[in-house]
């Protein structure tokens, strides 16, 4: 069964507690790599604002681009759990390929500063799963606005729908995330 | 620690000056640290926030000091060689001798702060201790952050202790945020958890402020923008719609306070002949005249309503008018002593030892008496009733206010001080990047004969010093830690072995007292002092409490503040002189200052929207707390940085009018001085409001121009009457570099 996210937008606070926790877990030094972040979806004009946030990483779609698209098979989809995973060793850098980072429309396959860097990405932190502990941004969110697991059961347990503010849901990739919008009523000067 | 071990997991508490302590779980091998995780055991978890998750960063960081440094350039130059920690302690020990038996002791000045707000190592008690034992020194006044609260919360209620523990908003209806974003300034641990939960039980929530805050995005219903400054204004208004409409609660007001008769005369016109209508406000604050209305209405019939004032606010010429409006308006509603109420007041919960919770903790370390303020007559404050604990906070009249220091040290008695000061002491403080008016600083620095700064940091206080004692950070050393509005204790462990070079502040002014021939300065170390604070307390088990690093106060239900007051009013006076709520302040009476009126006035602030300098200088700036710093902490972490770069918040209509775009370089300047920085151009602030974070670090140019974006460039260094401390009022030009 495939893994995936559940994500709270009424709660998210912009806080980047997340994004700090990630680098730290997965040594991800400061640069343009950055496996998960907080968009800020600004709508309207002065003093009639609305503002979302957006929690952007690798969803772990249930038929992802980038594995198709990498020319040297790269990035799989596990059997097990449904993560997408990259082998770095294999991966042919950024100075050669982006064909992922193309192709992917959420932006998830990441890049380091270093010359020919190679793809790196959210793995929904497979070994601390494998542990049985939830992934480090869910760990660390102080407003309980993230959660991982089986889709099917976060779909059972949080109701939750396909799109939010700032997301579009891919029919064809089938991103494995499932949100609380922020409902277009709230929040207006 | 030994090579090889297995990694290990120590759980302790975070002591950054946030505003929160949360749970820290450290990942330890080999003596090092290689991960941190935070809380997830029992509830309420306290979870920490991005610069928590950082610290490991700042632990390890490659600009951390980490020896003792000797300035061998000129001042302010950063320029510095390495000194053995014998040569630099010789050093100060000497030059404290030669300027006490020179000038005596009150040319010794010394600047304490938070630091890292623990109650060992924290603050400036060990220091103060020390220095005490030497003969004294010049020390100073007024909180950076809350003074004006304090001040208005003495004056009103009595005491300072007037906020509910903040599990208490799942029990309000509808919460008023007037000047607060705990999305960035944390307010307790786990504050925006309340407030998501209380929205979630159908709160309704209100957000009064100049900038559409991520507080505001994630949990407003509505976004009520103010003019800086003028806060009171709005809050008279407000009164003044409940008391034409008959929505005060006046069987409560006549309980409960006294003063309200002055109050409402003053309201409707009475004494000044200017009714204080909403339209009358509308002129002032920006705010329309039906939206203070109805917001007044709301606030009066919805019960029961937390107005949570924030302490920005106060931080403006006559912010304290601001908070004692603020109390007023909590006790027009009836909104204290209960569940789901606030007293209006600081909003910042209360830390040992100000004793909202029930609780106590053993004795901390002696400050003991310091002969230049017992010398000196007491100021004529109004704050005399204000104690905490049971020590009288030090208001001599040989102490210099916070705001005053730079002229202080620049001028000394020619200035109408009290001393010439010719060492500077600073530690747990960085008060060129955190006080009024950067230009003076470097002047007054450069006139110093000797300065010493303990850091673990090249702040640009540090930059000016003569010697630099490099400090250990809180995961290198034992301390305890009190929270605030989440009640709990925290443990600061040592979880691994400091930096070799650096010292704890005990270790450091144990080394100065070994020297300076002071006997009995301490003979505790960190750990015998944290067990002697939590043998006195409700923690029940050293160990489990050390272990765990973190021991919650367990409450059958929260905390409301007054509810004895209110409940049984004849054997709980409130600690007033009259026993009462005072909206009107006999104290302040006698004090015959018509700018610290005995009841809540607006009175038009220095560098207001309606200044004459406002012709020159259009705009108002505040200066508020950037999320990916503490204040000036964390500025230079790779991790955080690159989440927020430092910039000139403004409007898109100014920028417009100024051909700025967004990024843009921008040059923000007043007659105090001049930072270039980006711009940000957005609509989520108020057009006439400009926003420069406060907490970068002052970074000039070789003429002097500011390219680190040091807010405190522009501040200035006048006082507000109550000593409040004015960072958020001043006006300022910008323009396109």
């Amino acid at each position: 069964m495939g893994w995936g996210f559940y994500f709270d937008q009424t709660r998210c606070t912009n806080c980047f507690a997340c994004v700090v926790a990630c680098k730290d877990w997965h040594n991800v030094p400061a640069g343009p790599a950055s496996w998960i972040r907080v968009e800020s979806i600004e709508e309207g004009w002065y003093p009639n604002l609305r503002v979302s946030f957006l929690v952007r990483c690798c969803y772990h779609c249930a038929d992802p681009s980038c594995v198709r698209v990498c020319p040297v098979r790269a990035i799989k989809k596990r059997q097990d759990n449904g993560i997408v995973v990259v082998d770095q060793e294999a991966c042919l850098g950024k100075d050669k390929c982006r064909l992922c980072s193309e192709a992917c429309p959420y932006d998830a396959p990441q890049f380091g500063a270093e010359d020919n860097a190679k793809m790196q990405k959210c793995d929904l932190c497979l070994e601390r799963l494998l542990e049985g502990l939830k992934p480090i941004c869910v760990a660390a969110c102080p407003m309980r606005a993230l959660d991982a697991g089986p889709i099917d059961e976060l779909i059972s347990r949080y109701s939750g729908v396909k799109e939010a503010e700032g997301f579009v849901y891919s029919f064809e990739l089938k991103p494995s995330i499932i949100f609380k919008p922020k409902m277009k009523s709230s929040a207006s000067g | 620690m030994e090579d090889g071990e297995v990694e290990r997991v120590d759980a302790t508490a975070c002591a950054s000056h946030c505003g929160g302590s949360c749970l820290m779980k450290v990942h330890v091998k080999d003596g090092v640290i290689i991960r941190i995780e935070t809380d997830d055991g029992e509830e309420p978890q306290l979870r920490c926030c991005l610069r928590g998750r950082a610290y490991r960063q700042r632990v390890y960081a490659p600009d951390r000091i980490k020896y003792p440094l000797k300035r061998v350039g000129p001042r302010g130059k950063g320029e510095f060689t390495r000194v053995s920690w014998d040569e630099a302690v010789g050093l100060v020990a000497s030059e404290l001798r030669r300027v006490k038996e020179t000038y005596g002791p009150s040319a010794i000045l010394v600047k304490t702060g938070g630091g890292d707000v623990t109650l060992l190592h924290g603050t400036g008690r060990i220091i103060e201790r020390l220095l005490n034992l030497f003969g004294g020194y010049t020390g100073t006044w007024a909180y950076h952050s809350w003074e004006a609260a304090t001040f208005a919360s003495v004056v009103t209620y009595g005491t300072i202790a007037v906020a509910n523990t903040r599990d208490d908003l799942l029990n309000s209806r509808w919460i008023l945020m007037w000047g607060w974003n705990p999305s960035d300034t944390i307010q307790s641990t786990n504050t925006t958890w309340y407030l998501a939960q209380a929205r979630e039980k159908g709160a309704k929530i209100v957000s009064v402020d100049p900038r559409y805050t991520d507080t505001t995005a994630a949990f407003a219903d509505e976004w009520i923008p103010i003019k800086p400054s003028t806060d009171a204004a709005m809050m008279i208004a407000m009164a003044y719609v409940m008391i034409k409409e008959n929505l005060q609660d006046q069987a409560f007001l006549n309980r409960y306070a006294v003063g309200f008769e002055q109050y409402r005369e003053y309201v409707l016109g009475g004494i000044d002949g200017i009714p204080k209508k909403p339209e009358w406000a509308e002129g002032i604050t920006g705010v329309p005249a039906a939206t203070i209305s109805r917001l007044a209405r709301e606030y009066a019939t919805i019960k029961p309503a937390a107005l949570i004032a924030g302490i920005a606010p106060g931080r403006t010429a006559f912010g304290e008018q601001y908070h004692r409006a603020a109390l007023v308006l909590a006790a027009m509603t009836g909104n204290v002593g209960i569940h789901g109420g606030e007293c209006g007041g600081r909003c910042l919960g209360d830390q040992y030892p100000f004793n909202t919770y029930p609780f106590q903790l053993g004795p901390l370390m002696e400050v003991g008496v310091n002969r230049v303020d017992a010398e000196a007559p007491l100021q004529k404050i109004a704050l005399k009733r204000y104690t905490v604990g049971d020590r009288i906070v030090p208001r001599s009249s040989a102490r210099v206010h916070i705001s005053r220091l730079a002229d202080a040290l620049l001028k000394g008695r020619a200035g109408g001080y009290p001393s010439d000061y010719k060492l500077f002491y600073v530690t747990n403080s960085n008060p060129v990047d955190q006080l009024p008016y950067a230009k003076k600083w470097v002047e007054a620095l450069n006139k110093l004969e000797f300065m010493v700064v303990q850091e673990q940091f090249m702040t640009s206080t540090a930059r000016f010093a003569d010697i630099i004692f490099p400090v250990s950070t809180f995961l290198e050393k034992n301390d305890i830690i009190a929270s605030g509005a989440t009640p709990f204790y925290g443990y600061l462990k040592k979880v691994i072995e400091p930096m070799p070079e650096t010292k704890s502040q005990l270790e450091i002014a144990m080394a100065l007292a070994e020297r300076l021939g002071i006997r009995d300065f301490n003979v505790k170390t960190d750990e015998e002092w944290v067990k002697e604070i939590v043998s006195g307390s409700v923690i029940p088990d050293y160990e489990e409490f050390k272990r765990k690093g973190v021991y919650r106060i367990k409450l059958s239900e929260p905390y409301v503040a007054f509810r004895e007051q209110i409940e049984a009013p004849e054997s709980h006076p409130f600690p007033t002189a009259s026993g009462k709520i005072e909206i009107y302040s006999q104290d302040l009476a006698d004090m015959n200052d018509p700018l610290l009126p005995p009841i809540p006035k607006y009175i038009e602030p220095w560098e207001g929207p309606e200044d004459p300098l406002s012709k020159k200088y259009p705009l108002q700036l505040i200066t508020t707390h950037f999320k990916r710093r503490a204040h000036s902490q964390f500025e230079t972490l790779p991790w955080l940085r690159e989440l927020q770069p430092q910039a000139l918040m403004i409007s898109s209509a100014d920028a417009q009018l100024r051909n700025i775009s967004d990024g843009d370089l921008v040059r923000v300047f007043n007659d105090r001085g001049e930072v270039i920085v980006p711009s940000k151009v957005t609509d989520r602030i108020m057009p006439g409001v400009v926003d420069l974070p406060e907490g970068a670090w002052f970074s000039p140019d070789e003429r002097g121009v500011d390219r680190g974006g040091c807010a405190n460039v522009l501040t200035t260094d006048r006082q507000s009457p109550c000593g409040a401390h004015v960072t958020n009022t001043a006006l300022v030009e910008v323009e396109k570099v």
